[in-house]
């Protein structure tokens, strides 16, 4: 008995420090980040217009149309190429970048700057930079036809060149993040075990391998984790940028499709489907993603 | 290490959207007055400058009244008004918003009759008999506007009267290193170009098409509708128009006309406001889409006036600066000088210093209502008269899918079919 009574203060001040402290946080989470995908879950059951009087339950029905729907499928598979072009090129040359980086002199620190600017600057801003730079009169081609290139691609009118110039915009912007991510992983790898393994005659290509690599994992994890769900929700530059076109779906993503489904053929209730059930894909593939990096993590 | 790179992680992706953040003003109201939100779009014609001196003409007669303008972050102030109002902001007033879907939901206030009775056509744009947008003024989409000098270096002494004579003129303008069609592609900029091509092989052979495709009577795989979308999809593969051009937007395919990038726009005849603008110095020509037989037809749209919002705060307010900014001479003077429209207001007559373009563009249309040759502009028409809402949108990605040669003619029809079935369910 006596015990109890002396426990209650305890979990009293427990529960007042979770509430003071967790429950803010929790709030905000539940109102904002809760709470509008469970409402979202509720319409994508629904054939939810909300131009039209009545909303029926129809079950599973908008998520069984989603698999067949040419739409759909389309924009999951730009959506996949984009993920696919944005996880691999910042990655690869974020890497080489970082490890020509680390060195310590103010040259190499003004450099580090000029490559984390883009990831700074405003979608819109990068959207309209490279919108203005690869138009049909823009610099880029200006510069070619100058070279003697007398038909320049198209890089956003043709629908075989957007859908990779829309990737390679987005990488550059997100090359920065990369390497100042790798960069931080870089000054995490001793010293003593580089000079180490020199000694023992390893050379830098060697080095790398051996050491540098197997302990840059945690970064790898990080920057491919954060890649993936990043690209996997692009809108704002699609928006700016080609408004999914050249022409039908060429570069529509899925978060796109849902804006135009939602908005403009104000079919909402399928619309809210086609976000969940995308929810879904980046908490796979970023759950799967994570596992498989994390199993060649070394721990010091 | 990994949790250490982790929080740099999430500090660097929270950091960056804070450092560009965008600055936000606080409104300020005065009190007493009654506050009305007004949505509107920019474009090249139509500034911040010239929105703020109309609604500056309606305020000063209605002292009571402030307005907080509200703009489109782009040309589709349809898209962003759907947005507004899913979040609970749906503005007071708006300016050419397609009032379709909006109204069926019961978000606009219907005008009456009476309040309708300055008005020249006032049932166009009309939804299940009732009117939400005011009918205020008539565009021809479009006109075909050319550049005098281009054509006369390619040695076309005349203007095209037959779809011929058009082809004809192309393939000399081609042959002469001269782009024969200016274009743009994004969102509707395409538009006004097939528009044209549809005015002479759907809506004048049958002016009811959009009531009969409502109806099922007729499909875009119909044979006049096909033919319009195979004549898109051949001026491109001629060369007459540049696939590349696509990825520029409405600005940018006007100024790249005005540049003398190309021998002929298709467009709006909001382009003369542009066109009379004393900075111009290109000297600008302009005929109506030619059908194959030459027989006139001007493709034409009334409406695109102002709507309100059944659920307005002020709704008297709000229908008194409606009617106030539709009505207001200075504004209807305006509205035809800077973006070339023809106030279909009962008595109106244009102002004696409109430019030249304008003047031009005024007598097209007045010799197709005297032949009685208007038709619809396809593509731009509201209300029952329009598509169901979405197809619009799917039928701007296909002009583009025609010229960029992604899709066949037969492809581009069946699609367009099967998004009109998914609209309708």
């Amino acid at each position: 008995m006596s015990a109890s009574v002396s426990r209650r203060p305890v979990f009293g001040r427990r529960a007042w420090h979770f509430l003071s402290f967790g429950g803010p946080g929790t709030a905000v989470y539940v109102c904002f980040v809760l709470a509008p995908i469970l409402i979202s879950l509720g319409y994508s059951l629904t054939n939810y217009n909300p131009f039209r009087g009545e909303t029926h339950f129809v079950g599973l029905d908008n998520y069984r149309v989603l698999l067949t729907d040419e739409e759909f499928l389309t924009s999951l598979k730009v959506t996949s190429i984009l993920t696919a072009i944005v996880v691999i090129v910042p990655n690869v040359a974020g890497l080489a970048i970082a490890v020509l980086l680390d060195r310590q002199s103010w040259f190499f620190s003004s450099l580090r700057t000029v490559f984390f600017v883009p990831v700074v600057l405003s979608s819109v801003v990068v959207s309209v930079i490279w919108t203005r730079l690869l138009d049909n009169d823009g610099l880029i081609n200006q510069t070619l036809r100058a070279l003697g290139v007398d038909e320049p691609p198209g890089w956003l009118s043709d629908p075989d060149y957007a859908l990779y110039s829309l990737g390679a915009i987005l990488s550059w912007q997100m090359l920065g993040f990369c390497v100042v991510i790798y960069l931080a992983g870089l000054q995490h790898v001793p010293q003593e075990l580089l000079e180490a393994a020199s000694i023992d005659g390893a050379g830098p290509v060697r080095r790398f391998s051996r050491i540098t690599w197997p302990l840059l994992a945690p970064a790898l994890t990080i920057n491919t984790v954060i890649l993936l769900i990043s690209a996997f929700k692009i809108f704002d530059h699609v928006q700016i940028i080609t408004r999914g076109g050249p022409g039908t779906g060429t570069t529509a993503t899925i978060a796109y499709n849902v804006l135009q489904t939602g908005f403009v053929a104000n079919r909402q209730g399928f619309a809210s489907a086609m976000a969940i059930l995308m929810l879904v894909i980046i908490a796979v593939l970023s759950g799967v993603a994570l596992k498989l990096l994390q199993r060649r993590e070394v721990d010091l | 290490m990994r949790r250490r790179l982790l929080t740099l992680g999430m500090a660097v992706l929270l950091a960056a959207p804070t450092l560009a953040a965008c600055e936000v003003g606080e409104p300020t109201t005065s009190a007493g007055k009654k506050e009305i939100t007004f949505l509107v779009f920019e474009t090249p014609n139509l500034t911040p400058q010239y929105w703020d001196a109309a609604i500056k003409r309606v305020t000063d007669k209605h002292p009571d009244i402030t307005v907080k303008k509200l703009v489109s972050p782009d040309q589709d102030r349809t898209t962003y008004a759907k947005q507004l109002l899913s979040s609970g902001q749906f503005p007071d007033v708006m300016i050419a918003v397609s009032p379709a879907g909006f109204a069926e939901g019961g978000n606009l206030y219907a005008w009456t009759t009476e309040e309708l009775k300055d008005f020249q056509f006032p049932t166009n744009g009309a939804i299940k008999g009732k009117v939400y947008q005011l009918p205020a003024n008539t565009q021809t989409i479009p006109v075909v506007y050319y550049n005098k000098a281009l054509f006369a270096k390619a040695g076309i002494t005349g203007e095209p009267k037959t779809y011929a004579d058009l082809l004809s003129a192309a393939q000399k303008l081609k042959a002469n290193g001269i782009t024969p069609f200016v274009t743009a592609g994004v969102h509707d900029s395409i538009g006004p170009l097939w528009a044209g091509i549809l005015a002479t092989e759907v809506y004048a052979k049958n002016p009811n098409w959009m009531h009969d495709r409502r109806a099922g009577k007729v499909k875009f795989c119909d044979p006049e509708f096909k033919s319009g979308a195979a004549k898109l999809a051949e001026l491109a593969r001629q060369g007459y128009l540049d696939p590349k051009d696509v990825s520029r937007d409405y600005a940018a395919g006007q100024q790249a006309f005005l540049d003398g990038k190309g021998a002929m726009y298709a467009m709006g005849n909001w382009l003369a406001g542009e066109v009379d603008k004393p900075t111009t110095k290109l000297h600008v020509g302009q005929f109506a889409w030619p059908a194959d037989d030459g027989k006139a037809v001007i493709p034409a749209f009334t409406g695109g006036g102002l709507l309100v919002s059944a659920k307005a705060k002020n709704l008297e307010a709000a229908k008194t600066f409606a009617l106030g900014f539709q009505l207001d001479k200075g504004n209807l003077d305006n509205s035809a000088k800077a973006d070339g429209l023809f106030p279909a207001i009962k008595g109106y007559s244009p102002p004696s210093d409109v430019g030249a373009a304008y003047k031009l563009g005024y007598d097209l249309y007045a010799q197709g209502v005297a032949a009685n040759a208007v038709v619809p502009a396809f593509g731009f028409e509201a209300g029952d008269d329009g598509m169901l809402p979405g197809v619009t949108a799917k039928w701007d990605s296909s002009a583009v899918d025609l010229v960029t040669g992604k899709k066949t003619p037969d492809q581009v029809c069946a699609f367009l079919d099967a998004e009109w079935a998914k609209a309708a369910t």
